[in-house]
């Protein structure tokens, strides 16, 4: 019975474990039952051969599960990878064969025509525009709501947030024929009109910051903060907008970074509202824009990997820099999405 | 000023409540509602205005919608048609191959990324050495919009210089296979960039899953004898369940909206072997004048994500219960 535990235990063993090379410590002939010497020596000596084949095989384990995963690796970063080529060199020599991996003429002419020939630098702008201002608005409207939900007694509270929360799932493209409708209603209004309509930022920007999601963290996060904060500066005589400017959103800065980014992100992505809702070259973004670079019969390709590659590499820059507050912040979207 | 106004409101509840009149009662507990409906209104209304102008009235006008046609474009008016467009919607093939094609591809995408994520998952789980490092790496599509991932995809799936055509025609000889341009091929490539742009997600989110796994269940179960796929199996399994059911539904609500890719990778095609539902709306409103069918089949699709979303919720609550 010892033994086949002892074998069975040290199956599951690895490095990680906390009892590492169990079989020789359980074989320790200090149990009440322990068998006379010598046949405790004699299954020792197998225990300790076992061990050892169980060694080898953890090792060669653990090079397939590291050899796997690297393989993922590459997976994953590769097609980045295989734009670099082709970025630099005449999109005629592509076709070569045999594949020419390293250009012999390496040319930056993809990139003096996405700059002089295309509006490549007006899409970014408007990108920056569009991200920024979506993730500005959501931080502030939604900061602001979750403090009211958190903090302020009100009739009706409850039933208002449930009603808010329901519009979590509603999918952006279920809407977008009455949301494109209603934009374009606004547009034909006198005066706001010409700030709100179709090919405008704030057409662009509005619809793009209704997530409840943002209201629903804010809230759980400002919930979590101790009520004698808000007591000691009552009594200090501070009112409501005092107390969330100066006590309140000091406090959450490190949700509003997550939320930020996870909101920047998702927005700068965004390619269907932008699609319809930002036809015009003025107020095209850099996704949308990029798609347009694909011809629908005729394919640039230097010209399309140029661009793609160009928008890829300052976002990896950024994250490698800030990976943790990026995976914070697509965790932080899911788990409460 | 906040301040004054709550403080005499206290103090009354505590001693000067019974010399108030009824009446006097009655306007000062009035005015305190008031002020705290206006208060709350203060911080609620900036939110309030763009969800509801942007989210709550269209989500409600797309059902008003969905009975009738036209109205997207100046010089085609709305014009009331009542069920025309429903009974259109049970009846359009095209979007029916839309709906075969989403479901399909819902199926195989989560079937293939959840596996291969739990896998991963436990992996890195096991093997901690350096496992910041491949987190990080597979993170890394979920870094470019989708649309550029399917770009990038587009280079590596070309028939004369991608990769895939080189390393087939080099290793199995033949000619080289059009991921895009043929039939099952271009719906199963689809599915390929999407699990490759989502697997780091579902990865890290399995990963945090099975680290709240308790140590000390995993360290019972093991002195009891327990082989690792028993482990996985009777413990890691339950323990994650809740999490499981509830990335199920995240997963297919969002694999439900599938767009980007096929918008610049196949466009539908070909032979609508692409074709998906919210494709298929976007084509009807923008590209031909069929608005009526897109309306109908916009709040079709809200009705079954909301179905879906209402069923699980109901599932996971009864679990709880059951628990408890």
């Amino acid at each position: 019975m010892t033994e086949s535990t002892a074998t069975d235990v040290g199956a599951d063993m690895t490095d990680d474990d906390v009892i590492t090379d169990g079989p020789t410590d359980l074989a320790a002939p200090d149990a009440p039952d322990a068998p006379p010497p010598s046949e405790a020596a004699a299954m020792a000596a197998r225990l300790a051969e076992a061990g050892r084949a169980k060694r080898i095989s953890d090792r060669s384990r653990k090079v397939v599960a590291y050899v796997i995963l690297s393989l993922f690796v590459v997976i994953a970063i590769g097609p980045a990878f295989y734009l670099i080529s082709p970025a630099f060199r005449d999109s005629v020599s592509l076709f070569t064969y045999p594949p020419e991996w390293i250009p012999s003429e390496p040319t930056l002419e993809n990139y003096r025509f996405l700059f002089s020939s295309t509006s490549y630098v007006r899409w970014a702008i408007n990108t920056l525009i569009f991200a920024g201002s979506t993730t500005l608005l959501t931080l502030v409207t939604n900061s602001m709501a979750g403090y009211a939900f958190a903090r302020l007694r009100f009739p009706g509270r409850n039933l208002l947030f449930f009603v808010i929360l329901a519009t979590l799932m509603v999918p952006v493209a279920a809407v977008l024929a009455p949301t494109y409708l209603t934009v374009n209603t606004i547009g034909d209004w006198p005066v706001i009109g010409d700030w709100i309509d179709i090919d405008t930022y704030l057409g662009l920007i509005l619809p793009s910051a209704v997530s409840p999601l943002g209201v629903f963290m804010m809230r759980q996060f400002i919930e979590t903060l101790p009520d004698g904060l808000y007591e000691a500066a009552r009594l200090d005589g501070a009112g409501e907008w005092r107390i969330f400017t100066k006590i309140v959103l000091p406090l959450i800065k490190p949700a509003l970074v997550v939320l930020g980014i996870f909101v920047f992100m998702l927005t700068w992505a965004s390619y269907l509202w932008p699609l319809v809702a930002a036809t015009d070259n003025e107020f095209r973004v850099l996704t949308v824009g990029i798609a347009s670079l694909k011809g629908q019969f005729v394919t640039d390709w230097g010209i399309l990997a140029a661009a793609s590659l160009l928008t890829i590499v300052p976002v990896t820059i950024i994250f490698l820099f800030f990976q943790k507050w990026f995976v914070q912040a697509s965790m932080a979207g899911a788990l409460k999405q | 000023m906040t301040t004054v106004d709550v403080a005499p409101q206290t103090a009354s509840e505590d001693w000067a409540a019974p010399i108030l009149s009824d009446a006097e009662y009655r306007w000062r507990a009035r005015r305190y509602r008031f002020r705290t409906v206006r208060r709350a209104a203060g911080f609620l209304s900036p939110y309030l205005i763009i969800w509801g102008v942007f989210l709550a009235v269209p989500a409600v006008w797309g059902v008003f919608l969905s009975f009738n046609q036209g109205g997207l474009i100046r010089g085609d008016p709305r014009v009331f048609v009542g069920f025309d467009n429903w009974s259109r919607t049970l009846s359009d093939s095209e979007l029916r191959t839309a709906v075969r094609n989403t479901s399909i591809y819902v199926v195989i995408a989560i079937g293939v990324v959840f596996t291969l994520a739990i896998f991963l998952a436990s992996l890195l789980n096991h093997y901690r050495k350096g496992s910041n490092f491949f987190k990080v790496a597979l993170y890394f599509p979920l870094l470019a919009p989708p649309i550029l991932g399917a770009l990038m995809w587009f280079f590596m799936v070309n028939f004369d210089f991608g990769i895939l055509n080189l390393l087939k025609r080099g290793i199995f000889g033949g000619d080289g296979i059009r991921f895009l341009g043929d039939n099952p091929h271009a719906l199963l490539t689809i599915v390929a960039v999407e699990v490759w742009r989502g697997l780091g997600f579902w990865v890290l989110f399995y990963l945090a899953g099975l680290q709240s796994v308790p140590e000390e269940l995993q360290a019972a179960a093991k002195v009891d004898g327990a082989g690792k796929w028993r482990r996985f199996r009777r413990v890691t399994v339950p323990t994650l369940r809740p999490l499981l059911l509830f990335a199920l539904v995240i997963a297919v609500i969002f694999n439900f909206q599938l767009f980007d890719s096929v918008q610049v990778l196949t466009d539908g095609g070909p032979r609508l072997g692409t074709a998906t539902v919210v494709w298929f709306i976007h084509k009807r409103l923008f590209k031909f004048q069929d608005t009526g069918l897109a309306y109908a089949s916009s709040v079709g699709m809200l009705i079954v994500v909301l179905i879906l979303t209402g069923l699980s919720f109901w599932l996971l609550g009864k679990r709880r219960q059951r628990e408890a």
